[in-house]
């Protein structure tokens, strides 16, 4: 559970004794939160329920409000209603009316469209009051769950109007975070003219699931990996971002952004970013944001040679045959959208210069799965080698992200019995086999850092604006050709030339 | 299904615990010595801890009149499954009987799983001075402690503060104050010269309450105490205080807690000091 100890904030020790050594709750300063969106998917099946386990939890503030805003005709009454609904179907947690009434109590709703002209009034009409109400001392929290197409009216309509509160403002905006470098950095000067980065979040959520983050507690506080992190005894890092599923009626959204924009330009290149970062100084979000920004700018361009990509085309998942791509509703039967991404990567640095980063993400593999593997170097001169049992493995220390949260090492031991028989073993630790608090989802944890103000695991801007470079000079190599899709089936582990990619290096990807 | 051991031998004890029955994952070594009157207490706080520290829990359960010495046990291994993997947690109940009951230490450091931290929870007033506590205390990495449980306060506390240097201490009774301790530094700067603390609550949270304010301000200030089965009421020079944080917690919640706590507390031992 997350606390802190004054003794931390040393000054605030310091001026008030009786706050040393006090192991509290973090728990967030009095605000309102407003959810544009509050009537879309991502409100209901995510951010209302990470919502309520904060209030079981007794993370959130007493005195707190939530405003829902979406153009959809809605009561107060009906929304909590809604979302009450949201909570129970969606929420890890057994709804208790004692809670839930807490909650319902501080919910308004607004129903607006920002579109039109003093499309904000009712909103900021409303905001006053509730602050009346409910004490929340003009602290504002807006929640941007809206498509990226109408994130700029909504910031400029907001933002022109910040003179009419007093306190702090905050900001999160959903991914994807702009098309391509160039509206991304139209948005970011967007939201600039009226917010500070400081005020910004960029939610990433993977950045709020505990494995990502115990990434970090793996390397700098296991003395035993540091030393050997780095090109002298890592061979190659393989990242994956595996998805069984579909495009699960998003077809207008992934037919704009492909695998590329969907997954790679964000959580992949995060997870890159954080295997290969230089220790920060501190757990700052700008120390943290610092050095991931610096491995990012490091990533040379990958050649065409060096990058597969891929549709999927009919094929079997769990013994169910399902569509090709160019099947899927709402899509065009010539799309040459990718559904599928491979590249080999180098970040050019002392640390890591020559070893290759070899990552994808792609839909309707055979399993969900998300895993970074380092894959050390073979001993030097194993010397029984020729009674290895199988092709004895090098070692391979494994971050399993998802579905399972853990660590796994791979390692050679002996058979027990006669001889020197050798066998890969791996010695597994799963979150949920040695710490049986429930993992909170990642949105919970990241809405109650938004709230604390902390932004460490939320994305920056010049973050961004080094994942679009990169993108960017991918895509515009895409340009040039014509792929034939489908070039994998549904239910396999992508097409030929991602294996190849591996194998003209006479390597492999992991045998899963 | 736990086994029992009838006149056992620590060997034998690890013979059976190293029959896991998967592989495992555990934490830290959870002792917790229980004489025959807090029995069902423990069991009830044990049951509630369930799996939250997957670990090695040995209770010890002293028995020195009985007829002859040795060592009875029963051991557990319970697991609780999950969505993705089940945690197992080995309970190792042990009878101390007649003299083995000062020789606690060569029965459980065997039995201590290597590497990983050691609890010791001591059910009432510890024996300050005696062999068993002395033993387990040099064979443990935290005390952890209730005051409340304790005869003969304020005093007892003078001799816990003996054994600081030695081993880290925890105590429930001061874990159950934090709220208003939190409550109270919500206070500053006002209480600064605070002279009277009232507390309508156990004496154990009032006395550390008062020592811990005595501490931190480094001033004087005189109790007025009120017995109550919880803390109910605190005030500072007549100004009540309203608890932060306040969420109720288990003894198994607080257990949990401190199971999770590792270095010394110079607050506490400040505050302990100072009652």
């Amino acid at each position: 559970m997350a606390t802190e100890t004054a003794s931390r904030s040393g000054d605030a020790a310091l001026a008030n004794p009786l706050r040393e050594g006090l192991r509290l709750l973090r728990t967030p300063e009095p605000c309102v939160l407003v959810i544009f969106g509050a009537s879309g998917d991502l409100t209901r099946r995510k951010l209302f329920p990470a919502i309520y386990s904060l209030a079981v939890r007794g993370l959130l503030p007493e005195r707190f409000a939530i405003v829902g805003v979406a153009r959809t005709e809605e009561t107060d009454a009906s929304f909590r209603a809604s979302m009450k609904d949201a909570v129970r179907s969606f929420g890890r947690d057994k709804l208790d009316e004692k809670v839930w009434k807490r909650v319902a109590s501080g919910m308004r709703y607004v129903s607006t469209d920002f579109a039109d002209e003093g499309g904000e009034d009712a909103l900021m009409e409303l905001l006053a009051r509730v602050d009346e109400e409910r004490g929340t001392e003009g602290n504002r929290f807006f929640y941007l769950a809206v498509p990226p197409s109408a994130i700029s009216v909504l910031v400029e309509r907001v933002g022109s109007r910040r003179d009419e509160w007093k306190g702090w403002t905050r900001l999160i905006v959903e991914k994807p975070f702009g098309f391509d470098r160039e509206s991304a950095r139209r948005l970011n000067a967007e939201i600039g003219r009226h917010f500070e980065e400081r005020e910004i979040y960029r939610i990433d959520h993977y950045l709020g699931k505990e494995t990502v983050q115990n990434m970090l507690a793996l390397r700098f506080a296991n003395g035993i990996f540091e030393p050997i992190w780095n090109r002298q005894f890592v061979d190659h890092v393989e990242i994956t971002v595996a998805e069984s599923i579909g495009i699960e009626g998003r077809a207008a959204f992934y037919e704009q952004a492909g695998a590329i924009r969907d997954v790679f330009q964000n959580h992949l290149l995060q997870l890159v970013a954080l295997t290969a970062m230089e220790p920060p100084v501190d757990f700052t979000s700008e120390s943290v944001r610092n050095e991931k920004v610096k491995v990012l700018r490091a990533m040379h361009t990958p050649s065409a040679k060096h990058v597969v990509r891929g549709q999927y085309g009919r094929g079997y998942i769990d013994g169910q045959l399902v569509p090709a791509y160019r099947e899927e509703p709402g899509i065009a039967d010539d799309s040459t959208t990718e559904t599928f991404v491979a590249a080999k990567l180098y970040v050019d640095n002392w640390r890591w210069a020559d070893t290759p980063f070899y990552v994808r993400t792609g839909k309707r593999m055979p399993k969900r799965e998300t895993t970074i593997a380092i894959e050390f170097q073979r001993a030097p001169h194993p010397p029984f080698a020729e009674q290895a049992g199988d092709d004895l493995r090098p070692n391979v220390l494994i971050v399993h992200i998802q579905p399972n949260e853990g660590v796994s090492l791979a390692i050679g031991a002996k058979v027990p019995g006669q001889g020197m028989t050798l066998r890969t073993v791996n010695m597994d630790f799963l979150y949920g086999g040695a710490f049986r608090t429930e993992l909170p989802e990642a949105y919970e944890r990241l809405i109650l850092d938004a709230l604390l103000g902390d932004a460490t695991l939320f994305t920056r801007a010049d973050e961004v604006d080094e994942q679009w470079a990169l993108v960017d000079a991918i895509v515009s190599a895409w340009r040039r050709d014509h792929p034939a899709f489908p070039n994998y089936e549904a239910g396999t582990w992508g097409p030929v030339a991602a294996d190849e990619l591996l194998r003209r290096d006479g390597r492999e990807w992991r045998r899963r | 299904m736990a086994q029992t051991l009838k006149a056992t031998s620590v060997a034998e004890i690890e013979a059976l615990l190293d029959e896991t029955p998967s592989q495992r994952t555990s934490v830290a070594t959870h002792m917790a010595w229980v004489p025959p009157e807090w029995v069902d207490a423990a069991e009830r706080v044990l049951h509630g801890l369930g799996p939250r520290i997957p670990s090695r829990t040995i209770l010890l359960h002293p028995d020195p009149k009985a007829k002859r010495d040795g060592l009875d046990a029963s051991i557990e291994h319970e697991r609780f499954p999950g969505e993705d993997t089940s945690v197992c947690v080995e309970i190792v109940r042990l009878w101390l009987r007649g003299a083995t009951v000062k020789a606690p230490a060569s029965v459980v450091v065997p039995l201590q799983i290597p590497d990983l931290p050691v609890f010791l929870r001591w059910r009432g007033r510890p024996p300050f001075g005696r062999t068993e506590l002395e033993q387990l205390v040099g064979v443990s990495d935290r005390l952890i402690v209730d005051s409340a449980e304790w005869r003969g306060l304020p005093r007892a506390y003078e001799r816990l503060a003996e054994l600081f240097d030695r081993i880290a201490a925890s105590d429930l009774a001061w874990a159950r104050t934090l709220p208003w301790r939190a409550g109270l530094a919500d206070l500053w700067p006002g209480v600064r010269k605070a002279r009277t603390l009232e507390v309508t609550g156990p004496r154990a949270e009032a006395l550390l309450l008062t020592g811990w304010l005595r501490s931190r301000l480094r001033r004087d200030l005189r109790l007025r105490h009120e017995e109550a089965g919880r803390i109910e009421r605190v005030a500072v020079d007549g100004e009540r205080v309203r608890p932060q944080h306040a969420r109720p917690a288990s003894p198994a919640d607080l257990l949990s807690d401190q199971l999770e706590q590792y270095g010394r507390d110079p607050v506490y031992e400040a505050a302990v000091r100072a009652v």
